[in-house]
């Protein structure tokens, strides 16, 4: 059995979506082909937040859900069939009747819209902060809102109603729309496979990896769409769609965490914001970095292994991932009966070129794993950017080092700490984000004033980073360096 | 005359309250009902417009071949030069094509145009368009074009006294160059136009235009049509800046030549990519100065030239010099001082008007020069500010217009008490002291900088708009102008002045589109004068509505109510009202009549009150053939700004303020935190409060952008590379600064303006500039202390990015990897 659609509910409307709308990018769709013209869209590449809807999440799943739960997302740089199985909430579907949404009123009330163009996105935001939090702190309100740009107000007074906005029972999203027929409906869905079509174009969405590792290997060149924050870029800014898409998000083991003693795996469909809770714990250096991390619309929807997968030499988390014991896990179909063969590949194997990754023909990844933060492990991940939120990173360094003798001692004449291991990447310095294991070896020792300069300096002449958009390359060495000057210091001085 | 005997404005009068109502639109933007140009539904056969543009800075076009776009299906036509009736446009001069032909000369610049019915197509159509490029040299900086003599317009100069002779003889003498970068609009919604084609050869554009009528009359010259076959329309735009003053019009000329070539209706919205590679910028400048001044730090003389990027044509940049040379001074007195401005012509997109039109160039060299005084003389740089601001005995320009109304002085005083400079300042210099002894990597800078902004055009014959309004017979009111509405609120404003003037609650009043059909021949929305113009425009005709209708009120007090032309026009029994035409709005001596409260009341020499409801009378005077609609006219008065000479009355009053900024920068990475921010602002009396308070502190966070963040690169072709919010980074939230505070004084003393306001668009965004003289100060303090000796000068270009910060703090760390990496491999 296999459907041809992909089933959505659109401000609590049941949509089957076909062929040509459904590789559509749904803000697109919204605009034009659903007639929701309130839903905006800027710059179609997720960096500005003027598209944000709402969207309950999708996970297949045996239990019984009685409500749903809405976060923010993009709209402008995913397809409506990656939507399936979703409930999609827009600024259209906010109002009660005549009465405003307390995140419009607010917004109103506070002066906070002035040429009105990002406003809707930002009631979004402001809406989906009030679906977890009644009311917000000062970080509350600007984490939520860090995904969205204003180009009139300044913010102040757009912070102003994030501050003052509460939420109410009546307004409250999940339980406006999570209509029981409804739910139980699209969890039907989620048990058959999808396959939408238009004109050459196939996306395949099966309900297991069997089934997936089959399609790859007979499709070669398959592009796997996650949360498809680059592909829907590359999209709008004029490239066709690849013409076989598989989207795993039917696959209910995809959403796995799994932790053990040693480390955590999560599945490829698992959520940045969802990594970012569960690292809390096993890695809570690497749960702070992913704050910094792109917007909650981008968190809500992209994956770690999207991340990974997207290969850039400035992918945020593949620097942690390298020193942290990072391993992929892949999947493909062997031999013509389609039993799924699966391997593991380190991280630091992982990226042979610009973009480029160790997968045979057909691989998909299913996992990533690493490790938990040692106990006697410092770590510390950081990133220069032009602007301190949502940036792309011009440099960003991991570091981890292992310790015998105590932390800060160096400045108050007690032992200086020992380095007996130590692990350094970058990215942004390469085609690729890399290891320095050079670098690595002439760390290990005493840690004192002169190990750290004459680190920091072999870090800088042996990195090779060119000159772009975000800094020249000089700026990369010197910043680089001080990265590590920096950290080395911490270590030191505590 | 100035206000030598004011007494400073006591801190009591400050503005507290909020109760001013929201904007006009405020409950169909936050639902998403506000319709914006590509928000209107596709009509059935209408056309999607796609550009082609070159990518080459400077190229001979040999070879465009549209054909193999139109054989593919869903392509339905294309316009390339010879296709356009006139095909040369520009504000100033007319030396744009508005699709290059032969030549093209810059990135972005457009060759051809195609109408496709779908995306798809359209995508499919630009694709397959044939075009051969023959590179040619091109100029890509100020210092090429000064060498190839590359100009635009010639070079003007205003001056006073003796430079020459001032800066030999004076104590101290300073030069720099300071290096100004431009920035994108980044408005919201990029540009976008539909135009219908209506019958018998009308066509009707609706624009994102700031200025209908430039872009009816560029529509209807490029098309070949006449001026009254065109109507422009512009509902609201999602954010201008400036970006949409001249540059809309060849993008709406781009729709309508399609419509034309079709027959059917043609859209173009520009992706937010194509609109930054097309579009032109705030102008980059290049400013070279001297500056002589005594031990005290008393400026004697200042000699600048200024050298502005205006891109391949002139577009706005001529009169945006001209206004940067009027702005050298800022708020303080330079009694000798030469201002020289050369726009030069570059290979790239022609730059234009942003928010502040070439004023924030001259008041950051200004202020730039007086952080640099302050080190030199040894004084904290307030108190130079002080010295050299505006005051009762110097208060001449060095254009010669006297500064009425002078603010200044009590607002650096209480500015300087309310954010508690002095103790900060002591704080900051002890936490350096404590930074640069290695403890902390966080470096802080303090500055307190002040903006005098000029409120008119420079060009006098734009100083002037006209409105239409009408009343109808249930009391209510609609109102066109010339203004647009694109976030400011000039129609909220616009409503409370009318309905202020009518006495009718603001429900009652709408303001319709602005549309060319019903005012003709108007301004741009631009150099902040939007309600100025526009409003005063509304008034005057409102004004002669009500001296219409004060005259009927005051003839029907004596007729009994039951023989009014309500109940006996239809029957014709009794003899028609005739207009008094002596009587004025507020009636005559012995008759006054106020509009309040929806009613109208005659008071007579008894103090007898006779009322109407205004609604009713309203209704009496349609039956009696007296007309409620008016049409009025407004010209700033009393301007004499003679271009020539450089000297005269350029502007009708000044907007004043002061602003501190606090910054904190990260000395391993050069990234900047702007920690507190305090702005005091003179905008007379606010027609609306909080939408003044909105334009001041959204201007200055847009020009926080600019002097920090915003980024232009551009590749070795020409171009722009940073065109996305991926790469070209505007403030966002977490950038506002944690403490912001805002105030206005109030004053009444802006008599000479509408309802006694001062204009706020652009003045704010030039109180940004303490962010930037903040963070050097930071820089300079960092290095002081890391030198002994001598105070050290560290120029800071702008932006002052992360890169260049760190650069500033730590130049000995770049020196072996710049001489590396410019030798090495291309890096």
């Amino acid at each position: 059995m296999m459907r041809d659609f992909a089933l959505i509910h659109l401000n609590g409307v049941r949509r089957e979506i076909r062929g040509r709308e459904a590789l559509m990018m749904l803000a697109e769709w919204l605009r034009k082909e659903a007639g929701l013209s309130g839903t905006k869209i800027v710059c179609a590449e997720g960096d500005c937040g003027a598209c944000t809807v709402l969207r309950s999440s999708c996970q297949p799943s045996a239990q019984p859900i009685s409500q749903l739960s809405f976060e923010a997302m993009n709209s402008c740089i995913a397809t409506v069939a990656q939507m399936d199985g979703t409930h999609i909430v827009t600024v259209e579907g906010m109002q009660c009747g005549d009465h405003l949404s307390p995140a419009q009123e607010a917004m109103r009330r506070c002066h906070a819209s002035q040429c009105g163009y990002c406003t809707p996105g930002f009631v979004m935001a402001m809406s989906a902060m009030l679906e977890r939090h009644d009311q917000a702190d000062a970080r509350t309100a600007s984490n939520y809102l860090t995904g969205n740009l204003c180009r009139c107000t300044g913010y102040a007074p757009i912070i102003e109603a994030a501050l003052t906005v509460r939420a109410t029972e009546t307004h409250s999203v999940a339980r406006r729309y999570s209509d029981p027929q409804s739910i139980k409906d699209s969890v039907a869905s989620t048990k058959l496979s999808m396959l939408v079509e238009y004109e050459g174009t196939k996306l395949f969405a099966p309900v297991s990896l069997r089934e997936a590792v089959t399609f790859t290997s007979i499709n070669p060149g398959t592009r796997v769409l996650g949360a498809a924050t680059d592909i829907g870029v590359h999209v709008n800014k004029g490239k066709p769609l690849p013409t076989s898409l598989i989207s795993l998000h039917l696959i209910p083991e995809l959403y796995e965490t799994k932790l053990t003693r040693s480390g955590v795996t999560f599945g490829s469909r698992v959520t940045l914001a969802e990594v970012r809770r569960v690292s809390e714990d096993v890695a809570p250096e690497f749960a702070r970095f992913l704050n910094l991390f792109a917007s909650p619309q981008i968190k809500n929807v992209a994956t770690l292994v999207g991340n990974i997968a997207n290969a850039s030499p400035i992918g945020d988390t593949l620097p942690f991932l390298l020193i942290a014991g990072g391993e992929v896990h892949v999947a493909s179909r062997q031999g013509a009966k389609g039993v799924v063969r699966k391997r593991k590949i380190p991280m630091t194997d992982l990226y042979v070129g610009y973009k480029k990754l160790s997968l045979e023909p057909g691989e998909i990844i299913t996992h990533i794993s690493f490790d938990r933060t040692g106990a006697n492990d410092v770590m510390s991940l950081c990133k220069v950017t032009q602007r301190k939120d949502l940036d792309i990173s011009a440099v960003s360094g991991a570091f981890s080092l292992t310790l015998k003798g105590r932390r800060g001692a160096g400045g108050k004449g007690k032992a200086a700490p020992n380095v007996v291991s130590a692990r350094i990447a970058y990215g942004g310095v390469a085609a690729t984000p890399v290891r320095m294991p050079e670098v690595e070896l002439a760390l290990c020792g005493e840690l004192n004033q002169a190990r750290i300069e004459s680190v920091a300096l072999l870090i800088a002449g042996s990195i090779k980073p060119i000159s772009d958009v975000r800094g020249s390359a000089s700026y990369r060495r010197v910043a680089a360096a001080n990265l590590f000057r920096r950290f080395g210091n911490e270590v030191l001085h505590g | 005359m100035a206000d030598q005997t004011r007494t400073p404005v006591p801190m009591s009068t400050l503005i507290s309250d909020h109760g001013s109502p929201p904007h006009d639109s405020s409950i169909t933007h936050v639902t998403g009902k506000s319709e914006y140009v590509d928000d209107r539904p596709m009509l059935k056969g209408e056309l999607h417009c796609g550009l082609v543009y070159s990518p080459y800075a400077h190229a001979r076009v040999v070879r465009l071949d549209t054909a193999p776009a139109l054989k593919i299906p869903g392509v339905i036509c294309a316009v390339t030069g010879k296709d356009v009736a006139h095909n040369m446009w520009g504000s100033i001069f007319q030396d744009q094509p508005i699709i290059a032909a032969d030549e093209v000369h810059y990135v972005g610049e457009v060759v051809a145009v195609i109408g496709a019915e779908t995306k798809e197509a359209l995508a499919k159509g630009l694709a397959a368009i044939v075009v051969e490029w023959g590179k040619l040299p091109d100029i890509r900086t100020i210092s090429q074009a000064i060498t190839a003599k590359s100009f635009i317009g010639s070079m003007r100069t205003i001056s006073t006294g003796d430079v020459q002779s001032a800066l030999a003889s004076a104590p101290h003498q300073i030069s720099g160059t300071l290096e100004i970068g431009g920035a994108d609009h980044f408005y919201l919604e990029s540009q976008a136009v539909v135009v219908y084609p209506k019958e018998d050869g009308q066509f009707e554009v609706h624009s994102s235009t700031q200025h209908p009528t430039e872009t009816q009359h560029v529509v209807a010259e490029a098309c070949g049509l006449r001026y009254s076959d065109v109507v422009c329309i512009a509902k609201r735009l999602g954010g201008a800046f400036g970006g949409k003053e001249s540059q809309a019009s060849p993008i709406a000329a781009y729709a309508a030549l399609i419509a034309k070539r079709s027959g059917r209706p043609a859209r173009l919205a520009l992706s937010k990519d194509d609109d930054m590679i097309i579009t032109g910028k705030r102008n980059p400048f290049q400013i070279e100065y001297r500056c002589g001044f005594d031990g005290k730090g008393k400026i004697l003389a200042l000699d600048a030239m200024l050298h502005s990027d205006g891109g391949a044509y002139a577009d706005l940049s001529t009169a945006i010099m001209e206004r940067a040379l009027l702005h050298c001074d800022n708020a303080y007195s330079i009694a000798n001082m030469r201002v020289r401005g050369q726009v030069c012509r570059t290979n790239f997109h022609p730059h234009t008007a942003f928010r502040g039109f070439g004023g924030p160039k001259g008041v950051a060299m200004i202020e730039s020069i007086i952080e640099d005084i302050a080190r030199i003389v040894g004084r904290d740089a307030l108190d130079v500010r002080l010295l050299n601001c505006y005051n009762q005995n110097q208060d001449i320009t060095h254009y010669g217009q006297r500064v009425e109304g002078n603010h200044l002085p009590s607002l650096f005083a209480s500015l300087e008490k309310r954010c508690e400079y002095r103790k900060r300042r002591e704080g900051i210099i002890a936490w350096n002291a404590d930074c640069t002894s290695g403890n902390n990597r966080f470096v802080r800078g303090l500055s307190l900088t002040a903006v005098k902004f000029g409120i008119s055009f420079t060009t006098r014959f734009l100083n002037q708009g006209n409105a239409l309004v009408n009343l109808h017979r249930d009391g209510t009111a609609q109102v066109s102008t010339g203004a647009v509405e694109m976030g400011q609120g000039v129609n909220s404003r616009i409503a409370t002045i009318v309905a202020q003037q009518l006495g009718l609650p603001l429900a009652c009043v709408r303001i319709m589109p602005t549309s060319t059909e019903k005012n003709a021949n108007t301004s741009p929305t631009a150099a902040s004068t939007g309600t100025d113009i526009n409003g005063a425009a509304a008034l005057n005709a409102c004004e002669s509505i009500c001296s219409r209708l004060a005259s009927l009120a005051i003839q029907l007090r004596s007729i009994p109510a039951e023989l009014w032309a309500s109940k006996t026009a239809g029957l014709g029994t009794m003899p028609e009202i005739i207009v008094d035409e002596t009587v004025g709005p507020s009636g005559t001596s012995e008759h006054r009549v106020k509009f309040v409260g929806s009613n109208v009341t005659v008071t007579d020499p008894s103090g007898a009150v006779f009322t109407i409801a205004l609604a009713q009378l309203i209704r009496e005077a349609y039956r009696n053939r007296i007309s409620v609609s008016d049409y009025g006219y407004y010209s700033t008065p009393n301007l004499g700004f003679n271009k020539v000479d450089g000297k005269g009355k350029a502007f009708l009053y000044f907007t004043q303020g002061v602003a501190a900024s606090e910054v904190e920068l990260d000395s391993d990475t050069g990234e900047v935190k702007v920690r507190r921010v305090d702005i005091l602002m003179d905008l007379g009396r606010p027609v609306n409060h909080a939408l003044d308070m909105g334009q001041v502190m959204g201007g200055f966070i847009q020009g926080m952008g600019w002097l920090t963040t915003e980024n232009l690169v551009y590749d070795n072709n020409g171009k722009l590379i940073s065109h996305s919010p991926s790469t070209y980074k505007i403030p966002n939230v977490q950038d506002t600064p944690r403490v912001f505070n805002a105030d206005l004084i109030f004053n009444e003393d802006n008599t000479q303006n509408i309802r006694g306001s001062k204009a706020s668009g652009e003045p704010p965004l030039l109180l940004s500039i303490s962010v930037w003289t903040a963070i050097r100060d930071a820089v300079m303090s960092a290095r002081k202390n890391s030198v002994a000796g001598e105070s050290q000068l560290v120029p800071l270009a702008i932006p002052a990015t992360a890169e260049r910060v760190l650069r500033g703090l730590s130049p000995e760390a770049f020196v072996i990897w710049d001489k590396q990496d410019t030798n090495g491999s291309g890096a």
